[in-house]
């Protein structure tokens, strides 16, 4: 399957739990990996499993990474349909309020372009006592098998 | 083969290392840090019951398990090795050691007891291995001044109860003693108004979760998140709360007075008004910034820097040590990645060669190795009270002897300290 990783990150903890992905994933599938910063919304492809890696940042803000791709999502306001991701997001539970903000956004954005999710949307506390690849790497596993039914459908 | 020196395995020090490894990744790079343990500020200056933010560690935990960086711990730039050794090994040398020092409020009566710097008292609580046995007192009034999240992070410490420091690092010592001071009353004091206040405005709303502290802000007036959460958490009062917390803006400190020791502190309005503001008080924390770095000559070094961080041909600088005290995590990870990228510049189609890794295990043979902080990392976890999630060991010599306890135990230590590295 070919899959793309893209990460919003602050301190860079979300960029290494996408690049932790991608190594996981290597050896059976063709994983690559890119800063959300760097991402042209044009650039989403059907037939590519879409991974958002996205922590939360300040007051349940996107963290900068993540930031200009929202900004180029809104202004240029992409038909997704047929598109297909999955979400991952990073958080603390000390901030609970706005503790999964960051990935809930992302879901936000992807869906308001008529993008399909699979797989649920889990995020990691970094107060909490599982490292993010504890949490992510069974956690794609299952979305790997969602997603190939999902892919076959929007083809 | 480029070969760097990082002098300083704080935050600055270890993204600069990992942003040079994505630009130059056959570099050898070497951290040098002046105590046995690496992560500076996110062990010691980040505050303990903010777990969560110190998860960048394991980021850097991945410089030196996987991307073969080394660790001279115990090394003091300067007594144990020169800065001209330490270039004359490496293509280029980055200065990130930090400020360290409390900025001084420049007012009669600053050195009465009862004065303590925001510094040194996070290097108490933290444990660090310089405030070994030191308690600065704090007795039942304490004023904080200052306006930025060093304040929010002394105070929150010191509004909390024994309970809500479950899952943190602060020893129960410590917390014991936070605690049997018996604080009642804590001043937050700005020089500017609210709208000017440095605040982060999520640590200001973590403030209304304490369970055991009002809280009163007066004269926060204005726009802005910072005025906002100001006045979100102004009348939290959880029931049986044993202190209070007020925050004032708009005032100049004056003088602090008292005979033996501090008594009351005495503020001017800031607004010209003449105004004026006496708090009696047993302790005044002075939370307004850090300053340092003189022992490495860093006003003359940073005379003629340019804005990425070159000092001098192969000598650089990163962090705070560059860009002085401000900043959190993220702005220091850009800098850092600002800074690798000149230095990557200047490297690409090096020719010569130098030492590296090899000159600095010849000169520096009794620094702690990763190998040595992981058998102190362990000891700390292992020493862990079930509410906590560590114990640290607050002594250097402590720190060291576990340290070298395995090449203690092996008489030909040289070998074996290669092999770990």
């Amino acid at each position: 399957m070919q899959i793309a990783i893209l990460y919003g990150t602050e301190t860079g903890n979300a960029e290494m739990l996408a690049e932790d992905i991608a190594a996981h994933l290597d050896a059976e599938h063709e994983a690559s990996v890119s800063n959300l910063a760097d991402f042209d919304p044009a650039d989403f492809r059907p037939g590519v499993l879409h991974v958002i890696v996205c922590s939360t940042y300040g007051d349940g803000e996107l963290p900068a990474s993540a930031q200009p791709f929202a900004e180029r999502m809104a202004a240029a306001q992409p038909d997704l349909s047929g598109i297909v991701f999955a979400v991952f997001g990073m958080g603390d539970s000390e901030y609970s309020e706005t503790f999964n903000h960051g990935g809930k956004r992302m879901e936000e954005i992807m869906t308001a372009g008529g993008a399909t999710m699979v797989g649920a949307r889990v995020t990691h506390d970094a107060s909490g006592d599982d490292l993010p690849d504890d949490l992510a790497l069974p956690w794609i596993d299952e979305v790997l098998a969602l997603a190939e039914a999902a892919l076959d459908r929007a083809a | 083969m480029a070969r760097i020196a990082i002098v300083g395995a704080g935050p600055s020090g270890c993204y600069l290392a990992q942003a040079l490894l994505k630009a130059l990744p056959d570099a050898e790079i070497n951290i040098l840090d002046r105590l046995p343990c690496p992560y500076g500020l996110v062990r010691y200056g980040v505050a303990p019951d903010h777990q969560g933010t110190k998860g960048v560690i394991r980021q850097f935990e991945r410089l030196f398990e996987r991307q073969g960086v080394a660790f001279f711990g115990g090394v003091t730039l300067g007594r144990d090795i020169t800065l001209e050794a330490l270039q004359a090994a490496h293509n280029a040398v980055v200065l990130a050691t930090g400020l360290s020092d409390d900025r001084r409020l420049g007012i009669p009566g600053e050195d009465l007891p009862g004065v303590i710097g925001a510094g040194r008292l996070t290097r108490a609580w933290n444990d660090h291995p310089d405030a070994e046995g030191d308690e600065p007192p704090l007795g039942r009034r304490v004023v904080i001044m200052g306006n930025g999240n060093v304040a929010i992070d002394l105070l929150r410490l010191l509004a909390k109860d024994d309970a809500e420091f479950d899952g943190s690092d602060l020893s129960s010592a410590r917390s014991r003693a936070i605690v049997a001071a018996g604080v009642e009353s804590i001043e937050v004091i700005g020089r500017g108004s609210a709208e000017q206040a440095r605040f982060d405005p999520v640590m200001l709303r973590e403030l209304g979760k304490l369970g055991a502290a009002r809280i009163s802000v007066i004269e926060a007036h204005g726009e802005g998140k910072v005025v906002e959460a100001l006045q979100a958490i102004d009348g939290h009062a959880p029931a049986g709360a044993r202190r209070s917390v007020t925050f004032r803006f708009g005032w100049t400190p004056r003088a602090l007075l008292g005979d033996t020791r501090l008594e009351v502190a005495q503020f001017v309005a800031s607004d010209g008004s003449g105004a004026e503001l006496r708090l009696e008080c047993d302790s005044f924390l002075t939370a307004i910034g850090f300053e340092g770095g003189e022992d490495l000559g860093r006003p003359a070094l940073l005379t003629g820097a340019s804005e990425d961080g070159a000092l001098a041909p192969g000598l650089y600088a990163a962090g705070w040590f560059r860009r002085g005290p401000r900043g959190t995590i993220p702005e220091n990870r850009q800098d850092a990645q600002l800074v690798a990228s000149r230095i990557a510049a200047d490297l690409s189609g090096l020719g010569s060669v130098r030492p590296g890794r090899e000159a600095l295990a010849r000169q520096l043979p009794q620094a702690v190795s990763y190998a040595g902080w992981q058998r102190i990392d362990e000891a700390e976890r292992a020493a862990s009270p079930p509410t906590r999630c560590r114990q640290k060991i607050p002594s250097m010599s402590r720190m060291l002897e576990i340290a070298r306890n395995e090449a203690g135990a092996r008489p030909t230590d040289t070998a074996s300290q290669k092999g770990e590295r």
